[in-house]
């Protein structure tokens, strides 16, 4: 495995989504300047023990760090950060590992939180790469979202990446809000295609339990998603796409030739890659670990010296198999037989036969009409 | 030394499920100072966990209790339990032969029971001596005088013969002894002829073989004694003869009158089977006693392995159930649906429910059950020169080729021959007897009719209580005929049944196609006339329980290749995880385990994946 990540978590934002679960925080920005001087020292911490101390005990991995391919920063909203302090994060994953000249880099932000100038010193510290919420162009649908941004600003904060100098942007959307209509997704789409992207992704809307979002589900004061919409949505999304010279390499991501997220498809892939930060995961060699999800513990230990792992673990066969399989299907390259077999023979002819999967005797590869069915099929290819 | 036989009082106890009869058994027990209060607990005699969670007696089971009476002589009273549930009307009969007196026992606040009726009619009509009692008279709900005026009408006799009890609290308890002493005569028999007894009960131990429990007629059985039982031709010599009191105890003989048990190193309850006549081997009686009939299954099921690695323990699990059951049979078959698995006979509904339960307690093999149905007797129209053409799977037993027409016995729906090959169908009937309030006459009539009854008698008990009786056919009463009785009569109507042999019926077989393929499993035997309805509501039912797939799966029934009914079960639409990336891999992964776990209880037939509730779909095709 010749590609190797980096990811950073930066788990602070201005305002959290009513659909949003991921590790983040409001209100603690008086704890960023800690939590920037822990993650440089747990950064520094991992880099120093180097590949045998992430590994699975006795696995026979080199003594030394490979050279790695990407670093993304994600959050949260990394640039909450003032710019000369994210800035230095990038510089410091340079200091302290071996990152390719032509690697990748990643930063996740918020069109509201971005400027020419912010953008500006992250190029020159090396981002090669913008990926912005934008989530729809329908003031509704953001408004149903939680969404502070109106739905032109980012449009202007792409264009202020490309007077930054930044060289690949990604805009994510999402569809199949309530709130949303079939012509509010359609015109969403032409917007972003018109934005001049590098890389779209486009996700269902879903109901997270521990949202606000779930919670009016359950208090009846909003509509659950419907698949029903979501899978038509996901169709209409494909043919816009595609049709606009992108091409979808993922179940949600769609690229220009030549600029599919490297570092997201290490994931997919079954890659390594380190995951320094609050809750961030890392996986190396077929051990799965993850840190102190508290930015303020995990600041806290890292600035002592302390282990930020809250948890581990070593993958046997089976689940490594089942990881393959779960990751590699949504590729629409697909995954080798080898690396999955054994499998559900006949779950897989049934998935054939039904033309929802492809199957060449080398490789499986979901079709056009499997995609909006991973989930079934992938369950249908497990061996019992 | 063997009891004199004009001291023995043989007793049974005829009383509806929850009327008290267990714990009335419990205060004999305790009035008789067999089982003092410190050992005792509760429903004594009952020896299965199932029996005693549902509160039902599946086995009988006799024990001795020496009762000395109020004027100082010792009797000895064997009380002969008898099991409580329709299905097992044939071991009741056997029970109360073995008596020579039986304790109607009724709720005083429930009143008399259509199970309770049947019974009784079974006890007068073996000629016992029947003692009315009224139980649970303490409870504030209780109609004493009604419910005696109505036995006393029902018996012939005056309310005032009616005895009262409270077996919770053993009020009356005395009285009930005294009056068997009394009323029940003592047994007959000649010491001197060869043994005759009469099997009304036998029961696996694991340890001993099989316990036989046995009425001694004539003759007297000992130890040692070489015994031969009539209808098996099995034979071996007695190891252990005793009596259950209430534990059991070795004893060194037993003569006429007198109730007890036997082992012999008999190997399952099929080689000693309920109205047997146990004899001596080497000089054995002229006749067998009156009444032995072989067990016949009534309700079939097919059983299968959800797994179909674990058909050997499956085979090996009925085995072990069959060793201490023998009213229960099963053959292998195969399921183009389903795989390899079992044809299953029961003896009704609640002895197929038994025999599942205790499958999944005591051997947990995950199973899907199909639907029950009754056998049927096929007239076939060819009288063999035709054998083969088809449609005859299974092995049904073909006389040699003759003039008459061959007759095939159908219990699996998919094995029913083709149209053209039939001349005619015969359907078992039963007799029902079904007792309820006057005020829900019309309810239970118009069940009735609408599950093709026909109306034999109608009698009013009381003004407010209304005895029926209806010849229909078992096949329309294994559903669920009993809980739309019951919600018919807002839960007071009870009913009992007996076989009536076989009915004329016009027929058809409606199957069952999934995604264009028949599924044999699904195929059921209904009246032509009620076939498209059956097939409509079937094919509803279908759509409802088997959860979309990843494809449309389109259900369809059919009567010999012509489509009745269609539905189609849509396909999803969206069934994929939005995001997926690094932090999400080990959650995703547990929770597609957990996934994969549940797939495991479905049953994949064809692409089609069918959770184990539709294969029992018909049940809930009700009106």
């Amino acid at each position: 495995m010749s590609e190797a990540g980096v990811y950073l978590h930066v788990p602070f934002c201005a305002h959290r989504c009513h659909y949003c679960d991921f590790n983040t925080y409001t209100g603690l920005d008086d704890l960023i300047g800690r939590y920037v001087a822990g993650l440089g020292a747990d950064l520094a911490a991992v880099a120093g023990a180097g590949p045998r101390a992430v590994a699975p005990p006795g696995a026979d991995v080199d003594d030394r760090w490979p050279t790695f391919t990407s670093v993304f920063v994600g959050g949260g909203t990394p640039t909450l950060l003032p710019p000369a302090e994210l800035a230095g994060v990038l510089r410091r994953v340079r200091d302290l590992l071996p990152v390719a000249a032509d690697a990748e880099v990643t930063v996740e932000a918020n069109p509201e939180t971005v400027t020419v100038a912010a953008l500006a010193e992250l190029v020159d510290a090396g981002l090669t790469r913008l990926s912005m919420g934008a989530q729809s162009f329908a003031s509704h649908v953001l408004a149903f979202l939680g969404r502070r941004h109106d739905p032109e600003r980012p449009l202007r904060a792409v264009a202020d990446a490309r007077s930054a100098g930044v060289s690949q942007v990604s805009l994510d959307l999402i569809y199949g809000a309530p709130a949303e209509a079939g012509a509010d997704w359609a015109a969403t789409l032409d917007t972003a295609v018109a934005a001049g992207l590098d890389h779209v992704s486009a996700y269902a809307l879903t109901l997270e339990p521990t949202t606000g979002y779930a919670a009016r589900v359950r208090a009846g004061t909003a509509a659950a998603p419907d698949d029903e919409v979501a899978g038509a949505r996901m169709a209409v999304a494909d043919a816009r796409l595609t049709a606009a010279g992108f091409e979808r390499y993922e179940i949600s991501n769609w690229a220009r030739p030549g600029r599919a997220c490297r570092h997201n498809l290490g994931y997919w892939r079954g890659g390594n890659w380190l995951g320094v930060g609050a809750g961030a995961h890392g996986h190396w060699a077929g051990r799965r670990w993850w840190s102190l999800r508290s930015p303020a513990r995990y600041a806290d230990a890292a600035l002592a010296g302390r282990t930020t792992t809250s948890g581990a673990e070593v993958l046997d066969d089976d689940a490594r198999r089942c990881e393959r399989l779960m990751m590699g299907l949504r590729l629409s390259e697909g995954v080798a037989r080898t690396a999955v077999e054994p499998i559900d023979e006949a779950g897989a002819g049934a998935a054939v036969r039904a033309g929802l999967l492809d199957d060449d005797g080398r490789r499986l590869r979901l079709t056009a009409a499997g995609r909006p069915l991973a989930g079934g099929v992938i369950l249908r290819l497990l061996a019992a | 030394m063997t009891y004199p036989i004009q001291r023995i009082r043989n007793f049974a106890i005829i009383a509806h499920v929850d009327h008290g009869k267990s714990t009335l058994a419990d205060r004999m027990l305790q009035e008789t100072r067999l089982v003092d209060a410190r050992m005792m607990r509760d429903q004594y005699l009952d020896r299965m966990d199932i029996e005693r969670e549902r509160g039902i007696t599946i086995k009988a089971q006799a024990v001795r209790m020496p009762y000395v009476t109020r004027d100082g002589h010792e009797y000895l009273l064997n009380l002969i339990d008898t099991p409580g549930h329709v299905d097992f009307s044939y071991e009741v009969s056997r029970a109360l032969n073995a008596c020579e007196g039986a304790i109607l026992l009724v709720d005083a606040v429930q009143g008399i029971q259509a199970q309770t009726l049947a019974n009784l009619y079974a006890a007068i009509e073996a000629g016992l001596e029947v003692i009315p009692v009224l139980n649970k008279i303490d409870l504030p709900a209780a109609r004493s005088e009604q419910v005696a005026a109505e036995i006393a009408a029902l018996l012939g006799g005056r309310p005032d013969d009616v005895l009262a009890v409270s077996a919770k609290t053993g009020q009356g308890v005395t009285a009930v002894l005294e009056r068997v002493v009394e009323a029940v005569p003592a047994p007959t028999g000649d010491p001197g002829s060869p043994p005759r007894g009469l099997i009304f009960d036998s029961v696996y131990d694991p340890y001993r073989g099989v316990v036989v429990y046995v009425r001694v007629v004539d003759g007297v059985l000992r130890p040692q004694l070489d015994v031969r039982l009539l209808a098996t031709g099995f034979h071996h010599a007695i190891d252990e003869l005793g009596v259950i009191s209430p534990d059991p105890k070795p004893i060194d003989a037993l003569g006429p009158g007198e109730v007890g048990y036997l082992t012999a190193a008999i190997k399952q309850v099929d080689q000693a089977r309920v109205g047997d006549t146990v004899t001596d081997h080497a000089r054995p009686a002229a006749a067998p006693l009156p009444g032995y009939r072989e067990p016949t299954p009534m309700v079939f099921c097919g059983l299968y392995p959800l797994d179909a690695d674990d058909f050997p323990q499956l085979r090996d699990a009925l085995g072990k159930l069959r060793l201490n059951d023998a009213s229960f049979s099963f053959e292998p078959e195969t399921s183009t649906a389903l795989g390899f698995g079992f044809r299953c006979g029961f003896l009704g509904l609640l002895h197929m429910e038994i025999v599942s339960e205790r499958l999944d307690r005591e051997f947990d093999i995950p199973l899907v059950t199909t639907a029950p149905n009754v056998a049927y007797e096929v007239h076939l129209r060819d009288a063999g020169g035709a054998a083969g053409a088809g449609g005859g799977r299974g092995s049904p037993e073909r006389p040699p080729p003759g003039d008459q027409p061959t007759v095939v016995r159908v219990s699996n729906p998919s094995e029913l021959p083709p149209a053209n090959r039939v001349d005619h169908i015969l359907e078992p009937v039963v007799d029902a007897v079904i007792l309820c309030p006057s005020e829900h006459v019309g309810a239970v009539m118009q069940l009735c009719e609408r599950r093709r009854g026909e109306l034999a008698k109608m009698e009013y008990l009381s003004p407010e209580r209304v005895e029926l009786r209806y010849r229909l056919p078992l096949a329309e009463i294994i559903f669920d005929f009993f809980d739309r009785l019951k919600s018919s009569t807002r839960g007071y109507a009870t009913l009992d049944y007996e076989p009536a042999g076989w009915q004329r019926a016009d027929l058809v077989r409606v199957d069952i196609l999934l995604h264009g393929a028949p599924v044999d499993a699904f195929s059921a035997i209904v009246p032509r006339a009620k076939a498209h309805e059956y097939g409509k509501a079937m094919v509803g039912k279908l759509r409802e329980l088997i959860p979309r797939q990843l494809f449309d799966v389109p259900v369809q029934a059919a009567i010999g290749g012509k489509i009745i009914a269609r539905d189609t079960i849509k396909a999803r639409r969206k069934d994929v995880v939005a995001k997926c990336y690094g932090g999400d891999v080990t959650r995703k992964r547990k929770l597609l385990e957990k996934q994969k776990a549940g797939k495991k209880r479905m049953k994949s037939v064809g692409a089609v994946e069918i959770p184990q509730e539709a294969f029992v779909a018909a049940l809930s095709v009700g009106e």
